[in-house]
């Protein structure tokens, strides 16, 4: 019998590796077999749209990433991201000295003729502003927002936070996320998830002592629009099999934020960054409103968006002794 | 060719740096990653997911890599490593192989073979290129290649046997 000719053989041989990843049979042909060898490395030989795919992709994001973070140490001891909350009467500053390891770093007459103040938890900032005018129609509104603090004795602190005026939302048990945790509300209505490691599959090691979180529904679309406005990248997730966003940690710039389906809890963010500019036309570019056209401020350039959501964020590229 | 370790550091500084220079590590390391990675996964699909995961995650730590003159490449495929782990513990009821580790010499050599290999394949005459894309990257049949290329079953056949056998040409040493 006539011998087949060697492209139809090398076609089978093609088949069989494309199929099977084998060329066993190919190697017993001395014609076919060092053709089968390169055949069989070309089996995973790289899609060329796969690798521009993926360079674009990491194009933007660091694009996005280095106008967020190139100068995110502008003012020590700071990261990225910071909150801001605002409330009505003066309290907060001595509800958190009471309950938490607290230094207050600046205190000043803000412009809308209130105090902003911020005070230094563990190793987090946090900025807060009493009364003023602005917030009543202004734009920074008064509401309450969600943090997850790590401390030392979650026990301790969880009474230490009642006897202060808090409200329980749940007593410090041990977590199946490696927690042992607290809830509560301030008398400002902030929540608090106060959390003490129980090891290592604790979050405590990705975080700072205190983490914004973000209640708010349609938190799996939200996750992207924080990768395309803020340049956002993602840590981790947990979803429910029916999709539903239980918990998603991204960092901004150095920054961890972590949000979660619930019920709205927005709130306000100062970002430190090194271009505002860029990083508020590209907010505004992936859906986000202006609530404070950027401008020169004697504290900085500084300019704010509200996402769709209710976010704010205020982007700020602060004067310094060098600038 | 390999980069040296003195690249290696300026390319790390310059992305720690300026993170959109991290670019520069992805082109100078996928074909690497992936040919470690695509020897170690079931098909493409996961291969691909793979590799992205590794490039994400050292974008992500970049900013922590502590420059001790270990090689970038070292440092890649531990993180590669460890996402073949976890993929394998994903699947862990169908796996009975032991996790993947770091590739040693001859996993090297191997990884340089095919990047030499994918290479030879850019610089195929057009139709020969082609048909390597079709049959190897979209698996298309030989019916299907010859319908996208206006060609016969019997031409594309002739011109794969041509590309693999001008790519085995080009490997001589490598093959």
């Amino acid at each position: 019998m006539a011998e087949r000719p060697l492209t139809d053989r090398l076609d089978e041989t093609v088949n069989t590796i494309l199929a099977r990843g084998d060329a066993t049979a190919a190697l017993r042909d001395p014609e076919l077999a060092p053709l089968a060898r390169v055949a069989a490395d070309l089996r995973h030989y790289p899609s060329p749209d796969f690798k521009a795919r993926l360079r674009a992709q990491f194009e933007r994001t660091t694009t996005m990433t280095a106008a967020v973070s190139t100068t995110t140490a502008i003012r020590e001891g700071f990261t990225t991201v910071t909150p801001y909350i605002r409330v009505r009467e003066p309290g907060l500053v001595d509800f958190l000295a009471q309950v938490f390891d607290v230094q207050e770093t600046f205190s000043g007459r803000g412009g809308g003729g209130g105090m902003h103040r911020e005070v230094r938890i563990g190793d987090s900032m946090v900025m807060i502003g009493e009364g003023g005018a602005a917030g009543e129609g202004g734009v920074m509104p008064i509401r309450p927002v969600g943090f997850h603090v790590f401390v030392k004795d979650v026990d301790a602190t969880f009474k230490r936070a009642i006897a202060a005026g808090a409200t329980s939302l749940g007593e410090p048990a041990d977590r199946h996320y490696g927690e042992r945790a607290g809830f509560v509300r301030d008398p400002f209505g902030n929540h608090w998830y106060i959390a003490t490691s129980l090891g290592p599959q604790s979050l405590a090691t990705a975080l700072r002592t205190v983490t914004p979180v973000l209640h708010l529904k349609g938190a799996a679309e939200y996750v992207d629009f924080l990768t395309r406005a803020l340049g956002a990248v993602e840590e981790m997730r947990a979803a429910e099999p029916s999709g539903e966003l239980r918990y998603c940690r991204v960092r901004v710039g150095d920054a961890a934020i972590e949000l979660g389906e619930g019920e709205p809890m927005p709130g306000s963010f100062m970002l430190y960054v090194g271009d505002p500019d860029a990083l508020y036309q590209q907010a505004i570019a992936a859906g986000a409103k202006s609530v404070m056209p950027l401008s020169d401020q004697p504290y900085g350039r500084v300019g704010g968006v509200e996402d769709t959501v209710g976010n704010q964020w205020f982007f700020s590229r602060p004067v310094t002794a060098s600038s | 060719m390999t980069p040296t370790t003195e690249d290696d550091r300026l390319l790390v500084e310059a992305a720690q740096a300026d993170p959109a220079r991290f670019v520069e590590v992805y082109e100078r390391y996928v074909d690497r990653i992936y040919a470690f990675v695509s020897r170690r996964t079931e098909n493409r699909a996961a291969a691909e997911d793979i590799t992205s995961q590794v490039f994400e995650q050292a974008l992500r730590a970049i900013g922590h890599f502590e420059w001790r003159g270990v090689p970038v490449s070292a440092w890649l495929f531990r993180i590669a490593s460890n996402a073949l782990a976890d993929h394998w513990r994903e699947r862990a009821r169908d796996a009975h192989e032991a996790p993947p580790d770091v590739p040693d010499s001859r996993d090297l050599e191997d990884i340089d073979r095919r990047i030499a290999l994918y290479q030879h394949v850019e610089r195929l005459p057009d139709l020969q290129r082609q048909v390597i894309r079709m049959r190897f990257v979209e698996e298309k049949s030989i019916r299907d290649v010859a319908a996208a290329l206006d060609r016969s079953e019997g031409a594309v056949k002739q011109l794969q046997l041509r590309a693999l056998e001008n790519l085995r040409k080009s490997m001589g040493g490598h093959g």
